[in-house]
């Protein structure tokens, strides 16, 4: 992950984008929660600067 | 333009982030609408370029589960 | 097995600046064992590349080869067709191989994307440290299989110096000191009487440069 976060910092990509989490298969809370942070962060961070170029 | 409705992918081990997306939907919880799945054997599998690759093309946030 | 470091994104980006067709060429030996130019890595500055093109609005076209070798002919005879395509070519390779492709194809920009750093093993998982100098006159037999030039800060071969400190180098409290590690072992192995013979000066004239080998069978030939 921190890898990844590297590699993308590199191309200017705000590393926040990726990240990781752990559950169990009965965490539907957990689940949601992250799909709901993630999704928080991206409105935040705004488009994915590639595609926010093309037209 | 219209409001920006953010891509997220999330990388999910079929044995247990699935089972909790799943498990989520059974339950009626209300989570993001945003959120595209992509199942895996395991997550053990993901690698970095398959993240790259999910920004590549047009994912906003970029998660893995398991 | 050579070791190596990739390159900063910043500075491969500004190095193919203003080209549009990019063939990136890994290697699977050594760079493919440190992870820094095999198939996988590839396939990475790919698609930073693709990435970093992307976010400026410019659309550019790479193309990904792994070679099983760049310092085989045999190998690179491979890209033959496919090279034409492009307009530079950026080797992942170490340094050896970078030059044998250029070389090959010196009708093209061929670029580095990698540090060419030492020849070392892997000491453990994502970690490579230095073990041989390539002096061309080794002196592992009488050094219990530690080589004091690769080892030892100063290369000394009749050590260890006043700077060594319980069995650390005065260089650095991180390094070992390479004669205290050649004491122990010749110790264990009941050789310490050869720590008492001395070396004479190295013989430097035979690290000739740009080396070269011709083996016995092909002599003839030359």
């Amino acid at each position: 992950m921190q890898y990844a976060k590297k590699l993308l910092d590199e191309v200017g990509i705000d590393s926040r984008r990726v990240e990781m989490f752990n559950m169990g298969a009965s965490d539907a809370q957990k689940f949601t929660g992250a799909s709901d942070k993630m999704t928080e962060r991206a409105r935040e961070l705004g488009p994915n600067p590639i595609t926010a170029k093309k037209p | 333009m219209n409001e920006f409705e953010p891509k997220v992918v999330a990388f999910c081990c079929q044995y247990c982030a699935y089972s909790a997306a799943d498990l989520a939907g059974s339950m009626r919880l209300q989570y993001s609408p945003n959120v595209r799945i992509v199942k895996l054997m395991c997550t053990g599998k993901v690698d970095v370029i398959h993240l790259l690759k999910a920004f590549e093309g047009g994912a906003d946030a970029v998660f893995v589960a398991g | 097995m050579i070791v190596a470091d990739r390159k900063p994104l910043e500075q491969i980006s500004s190095m193919i600046e203003g080209n549009n067709k990019i063939l990136i060429v890994g290697c699977g030996e050594c760079v493919s064992v440190c992870m820094v130019g095999g198939e996988k890595e590839v396939e990475i500055l790919a698609s930073q590349l693709r990435m970093a093109a992307g976010k400026e609005g410019k659309k550019i076209e790479i193309g990904e080869a792994t070679l099983e070798r760049q310092c085989d002919k045999e190998y690179l005879e491979l890209l033959k067709d496919r090279i034409e395509n492009y307009d530079v070519v950026v080797s992942m390779a170490c340094g050896a191989g970078v030059q044998f492709l250029a070389e090959m194809y010196d009708h093209k920009i061929v670029l580095p994307a990698t540090n060419t750093r030492f020849i070392g093993v892997t000491e453990g998982e994502g970690v490579w440290t230095e073990r041989c100098r390539a002096c061309s006159d080794c002196v592992l037999a009488e050094t219990g299989g530690i080589c004091p030039v690769t080892i030892c800060a100063k290369g000394l071969l009749n050590g260890p110096c006043g700077g060594t400190n319980d069995g650390k180098c005065e260089v650095s409290k991180e390094k070992d000191c390479a004669w205290t590690l050649i004491y122990n072992r010749l110790n264990k192995l009941g050789r310490l009487d050869s720590i008492r013979e001395i070396f004479p000066a190295k013989k430097y004239n035979v690290q000739t440069r740009p080396g070269r080998r011709i083996h016995e069978a092909f002599k003839e030939k030359e």
